[in-house]
């Protein structure tokens, strides 16, 4: 075995509580030959003074730390190289880096911080939490300058004022109890509360905010329902006859967590249309077995719907965007998020492929194939699910129809794709003459963030991406 | 004054053959300290050379001692060996090149590199993996007895100790328990003089620390450790003793650690002319020259048993260098047992 | 269902996994001839022998050492430390050799180490511990507390079948002044499964051992909704117990028997700050003992573990707040 690549000899660890050498003599110079096992230098540290074998056989090409120089244990003294036969040493690094600093993270599903609620009046002094909180200053207000977190959030999903609620607590405060009972005593101020929000949120987006749309219609928003009705009275000790328990695994706990914040973070609606995808299914016939043989990469109907969406997201930065912190969130660049489920139903998790305004579609083909087959072999780096700006998915593989998926936080929006299925379709030519056509339909949903996309401003993406896709012509790639 | 007794050397291989060894057993114990001190010196280079991480431990003037014991030992026996005991390993068959692969902290090691060093145990082999708190492992050595013991089992636990060890509380409830209940252990204490910087007349007050066996109820010998017949005969003894219900021995095997307490430590409070002297008492050259006199080694077979275990740990080590570093991701697993990790030999 | 103490609920867990598995034996000081010091293995001798109910010499050291090496070799210990608080004499094989080897190098370390613990009865610095929080810090081990006599029993099996080293905390003032009812059959309650002892809207006291009781009389003063969550084990303690049980409270109050810096507590009012702040109306409220040693005067003791009048205190300020 030779000694192909040029081998490190390194400053040796002599001792555990050791952290530097010093060299003292070096018994071989740049270009001498050297046996592995042969002394190659002498050094000496604080515990002890010793020689170092050569680690390898070869010629010593490089000298980098003269004698009297002390180093760090690990710090690379001299590079032997060559084509001598190594001896039994073999030409290993001798220093493998060490790995990375992440520690493994038992939840690996996609979780980032929900964004905290704008707490309408702060006051950081008040964040003290003692039992007994200073008296109320002002008698005309309930007196509180701190709002505990639970009322801030429940404060920021229903646009209410806390200073406008009467509390009980301790010096006036305002309890969860207060701020719930104000809710639903109707007391809610949510359209007056929203307009300084909205105002707020015009300052530098990149791209230029979607034109004023009409207030929205009322959304099937459930009712408040900040802290849902949990099981923790029940004793899940034993199963009953016929069942079997089984524990949650990590992702499982790390997705049903997050799911639940969704809900309860985003104003949830979805909107659907139906595309001709006739276009799409030709030209996908035609370039299939050039990115095959050519790329060795299927260019699936979900690359060209990421390849549209990406286009159409620039137009309506808002579903590209992210309400974080009473602000509005828009960006110059897209990171596509794709639900992927894992094998046996062990979860799903959601790659993003980066930068997917970069990428054509080809790029897309090949950047979705990367992140699926990452994610099936578990092969995907914390930073492959972090960041993503929008998510596809895709229950479409199983016929379904239509959907109403979840929001990835902080997101504002997901795009679902169902299945292409041939379908008798009305299409008017040229002349405005009707006829009945089989075409390759499919059914895509919209399903948006109500707090920050309007249901105009979402219909209209749809339509967008709709015509993207009908449109699609041989060169648009 | 000495209460223990002291072995007598031993005599020729008609000798030997009365203990239970043939030739064949006498040339593998050879193979088996070559093999022990290769992989120490191997591992002492690839350690010069920043391919081990942490600190580095030989045990080097005990080779006949931990070579001999196992060979003592039956298949079903099962010991829990130290720092200075790696030719226990060798000889209860752990194969070097996962010995070296467990120095570099390597995935193929067994312990994965999640311990380094000697800390580790193929409990197929019937080893109990030490921890650096040295005299832990006799009660737990104790313990394994106990169990053989209690399923009336014909098995017995070794116990390994160093000198510097027995200074500690564990070394004398672990004794003194066996000794209560007669339990099939046999206690070696490895005396090599020096428990780091710190001599014998430092660590205990009696003539020997096999004195101490009598004030437990049960034998102890003193014997040279650098004779490997002398130990196997008197490991035996106490090993068949206790198997027959005889109660625990007190082995105590005297050498000198021929090294620093660790590779970092150049052992400068050691006496030049103690290893001057001991050198001369070399446990491998001894063992050879014996062989030579009395068993008709012969040149034409000294190399090639060299040679072949020079083979051995050259193969040994290229494959523990092929070995994956550990996958940090796998750091979280095995905190808590799970009931499959119950499918051992000795839970089945 | 029989009605038994605490103390005859564990004894019958032991003596029925005895019975079952021949693997099982218990090995401490004066457990065989005397019963154990709190009796809880009378009788348990005559019926199995001397070999299976094991007087120990005075060797905490080589009970637990011992305990390890049975356990290697495949059977299952069950060891008493007399008191919990001369656990400190065994920190070392528990520490250093039981909670490590699985992880280590792979061979599980199945035993059950029995600790009475707790005070309430003046036995001073060196008979009244609750180290419970000592041995949570320690990957690999598992800490049991159960407060009822259902889960005693329930729990006990469960330690014996599990193959990590279980630490198991009985409460030394339950033991037969709580009685209840206790199925006869074999049955295991899960470790790591937290119970509601009590259901409440207002406010949440995180607790267990003898702390259950305390939680439960403080509540009855208190003019509120209170819901208790029985933690039943501290490590591996069930989180999600507790979070679900402050997202529907938003005010709770961690109550332990040990002294309050690094007590266990601490931990759980960590983990309800990031994961559960944007639930809470209330900061999260500790009761527990002062940073002293157990003190044997009775009207020292009674200043030192957290008494009923305590906790209703921190209970109205809590559901005031």
């Amino acid at each position: 075995m030779a000694t192909g690549t040029a081998v490190d000899v390194v400053m040796p660890q002599m001792g555990v509580s050791v952290s530097e050498g010093t060299i003292t003599k070096w018994l071989k110079q740049a270009g001498d030959q050297v046996e592995a096992d042969e002394t190659l230098l002498e050094i000496s540290t604080d515990k002890v003074d010793t020689e170092v074998p050569s680690p390898a056989s070869g010629v010593v090409t490089e000298i980098l730390v003269p004698e009297g120089q002390t180093v760090d244990v690990g710090t690379v003294l001299a590079r032997i190289g060559g084509e001598a036969p190594a001896a039994e040493t073999a030409a290993a690094a001798p220093a493998p880096p060490e790995p990375q600093g992440e520690r493994p993270e038992p939840d690996a599903a996609p979780s980032e911080p929900a964004p905290a609620p704008a707490a309408p009046e702060p006051a950081p002094a008040a964040a003290q939490a003692a039992p007994t909180p200073a008296e109320p200053d002002d008698a005309t207000t309930n007196g509180k300058a701190f709002v505990s977190p639970v009322v801030a959030r429940i404060a920021g999903e229903h646009g209410v004022d806390p200073s406008k609620v009467p509390g009980t607590g301790t010096g006036g405060r305002v309890t969860k109890r207060d701020i719930l009972a104000f809710i639903e005593g109707g007391e809610q101020t949510s359209i007056t509360a929203r307009e300084p929000a909205e105002a707020v949120a015009a300052p530098a987006p990149a791209a230029p905010p979607p034109p004023a749309a009409p207030p929205a219609p009322a959304a099937p928003v459930p009712a408040a329902a900040p802290t849902p009705a949990t099981v923790a009275g029940q004793e899940q000790a034993a199963p009953g006859a016929g069942e079997t328990l089984e524990p949650m695994s990590a992702m499982r706990r790390g997705i049903a967590e997050h799911m639940r914040r969704s809900l309860d973070t985003s104003a949830h609606v979805t909107s659907a249309i139906e595309v001709d995808m006739t276009n799409v299914v030709g030209v996908r016939g035609k370039v299939k077995r050039e990115f095959e043989q050519a790329y060795g990469v299927n260019p699936t109907y979900l690359a060209f719907v990421a390849r549209a969406t990406v286009d159409t997201l620039r137009d309506y930065p808002y579903v590209n965007g992210e309400l974080r912190d009473g602000q509005i969130v828009t960006r110059t660049y897209v990171n596509l998020g794709f639900a992927v489920e894992l094998a046996d139903g062990k979860g799903l998790i959601v790659p993003v492929v980066k930068n997917a305004e970069t990428l054509n579609l080809l790029g897309m083909a090949k950047g979705i194939a990367d992140i699926a087959a990452r994610a099936r072999n578990k092969q995907l780096l914390p930073d492959d699910v972090a960041g993503g700006t929008f998510t596809i998915t895709n229950p479409g593989g199983y016929g379904t129809f239509h959907g109403t998926p979840v929001i990835s936080q902080p997101q504002a929006a997901i795009l679902g794709t169902y299945a292409i299925v041939k379908r008798p379709w009305v299409i008017t030519d040229h002349d405005g003459t009707d006829s009945i056509a089989i075409r390759s339909m499919m059914n895509l949903t919209l399903t948006y963030d109500h707090r920050l996309i309007d249901g105009a401003l979402a219909g209209r993406f749809l339509r967008d991406l709709r015509e993207r896709l009908q449109t699609w012509g041989e060169s648009d790639y | 004054m000495a209460i223990a007794r002291v072995a007598e050397p031993p005599g020729s291989l008609q000798d030997v053959r009365e203990w239970g060894l043939d030739r064949e057993d006498l040339l593998q114990m050879y193979r088996n300290m070559l093999i022990t001190r290769g992989v120490e010196e191997r591992g002492h280079i690839l350690y010069r050379q920043g391919k081990i991480p942490g600190s580095f431990y030989t045990g080097r003037g005990n080779e006949a001692s931990s070579v001999a014991v196992a060979t003592a030992m039956r298949p079903d026996d099962v010991g829990a060996p130290l720092h200075r005991d790696m030719g226990v390993h060798i000889t209860r068959g752990v194969e070097p090149w996962r010995i070296f692969a467990q120095y570099m902290g390597r995935a193929d090691g067994p312990t994965r590199g999640r311990d380094g060093n000697v800390h580790m145990a193929d409990v197929r082999l019937g080893l109990i993996a030490m921890v650096s708190h040295l005299p832990a492992m006799l009660p737990v050595a104790v313990g394994a007895a106990l169990a053989f013991r209690i399923r009336e089992e014909h098995r017995v636990a070794i116990a390994w100790t160093g000198e510097g060890a027995m200074a500690r509380g564990d070394a004398h409830e672990g004794m003194n328990f066996a000794g209560v209940r007669r339990l099939p252990v046999v206690f070696i204490c490895d005396n090599n003089q020096w428990a780091y910087s710190t001599p014998t007349h430092l660590e205990y007050a009696v003539d020997h620390l096999a004195d101490r066996a009598a004030a437990y109820g049960f034998d102890g010998v003193v014997v040279d450790g650098t004779d490997i017949l002398a130990v196997y005969r008197e490991a035996k003894r106490a090993i068949e003793k206790a198997r027959d219900g005889g109660g625990p021995t007190l082995i105590e095997c005297q050498t000198l650690r021929m090294e620093g307490h660790a590779v970092h430590d150049d052992a400068f409070y050691v006496p030049k002319e103690l290893f001057e002297q001991w050198a001369a008492r070399d446990p491998l050259e001894r063992f050879r020259s014996w062989l030579r006199s009395n068993a008709e080694l012969a040149d034409a077979e000294e190399e090639e048993i060299g040679s072949h275990v020079k083979r051995l740990l050259n193969d040994a080590l290229q494959r523990a260098e092929e070995s994956p570093q550990p996958d940090p991701a796998e750091l979280l697993d095995g905190v808590y047992a799970a009931p499959e990790d119950l499918d051992t030999p000795h839970h089945k | 269902m029989p009605e038994m103490t605490y103390l005859q609920a564990i004894s019958d867990g032991l003596r029925q996994e005895m019975r079952r598995d021949k693997r099982v034996f218990v090995i401490g000081e004066d457990v065989g001839v005397y019963g154990g010091a709190f009796k809880v293995t009378l009788g348990f001798q005559e019926e199995f022998g001397s070999w299976r109910v094991i007087d120990a010499p005075l060797s905490e050291t080589a009970i637990m050492g011992g305990a390890t090496g049975a356990a290697l070799m495949g059977l299952r210990p069950v060891a008493e430390m007399q008191f919990a608080d001369f656990v400190s004499c065994a920190w070392d094989h528990l520490v250093t050799v039981a909670a490590k080897q699985r992880w280590r190098v792979g061979t599980p370390v199945p035993i059950v180490l029995r600790l009475p613990s707790g005070g309430g009865f003046s036995g001073g610095p060196f008979h009244s511990q609750n180290p419970e929080s000592s041995f949570a810090h320690i990957p690999g081990l598992k800490c049991v507390c159960p407060s009822t006599p259902e889960d005693a029993k329930g729990l006990i099996i469960s330690a014996i079948e599990d193959p990590s080293p279980v630490l198991f905390f009985e409460h030394k003032h339950l033991y037969r002044r709580i009685k209840g009812e206790v199925p006869e059959e074999r049955y295991t309650v899960p470790i790591g499964k937290a119970r509601i002892h009590h259901e409440g809207t207002d406010a949440t006291v995180v607790t267990w051992g003898a702390m259950v009781y305390t939680a439960e009389e403080a509540s009855s003063q208190v003019d509120a909704s209170i819901e208790i969550v029985d933690l039943r084990s501290v490590m591996p303690w069930d989180k999600q117990a507790v979070l679900d049980s402050v997202r529907k409270t938003s005010k709770v109050l961690v109550l332990h028997e040990d002294t309050r810096t690094g007590g266990f507590g601490g931990e759980i009012a960590a983990t309800i700050a990031e994961e559960a702040f944007e639930d809470l109306d209330a900061p999260v409220r500790r009761i527990a003992a002062p940073d002293t040693p157990v003190p044997f005067s009775p009207a020292l003791e009674k200043a030192f573990i957290p008494q009923v009048d305590d906790v209703v205190r921190g209970l109205r300020e809590l559901v005031e707040y």
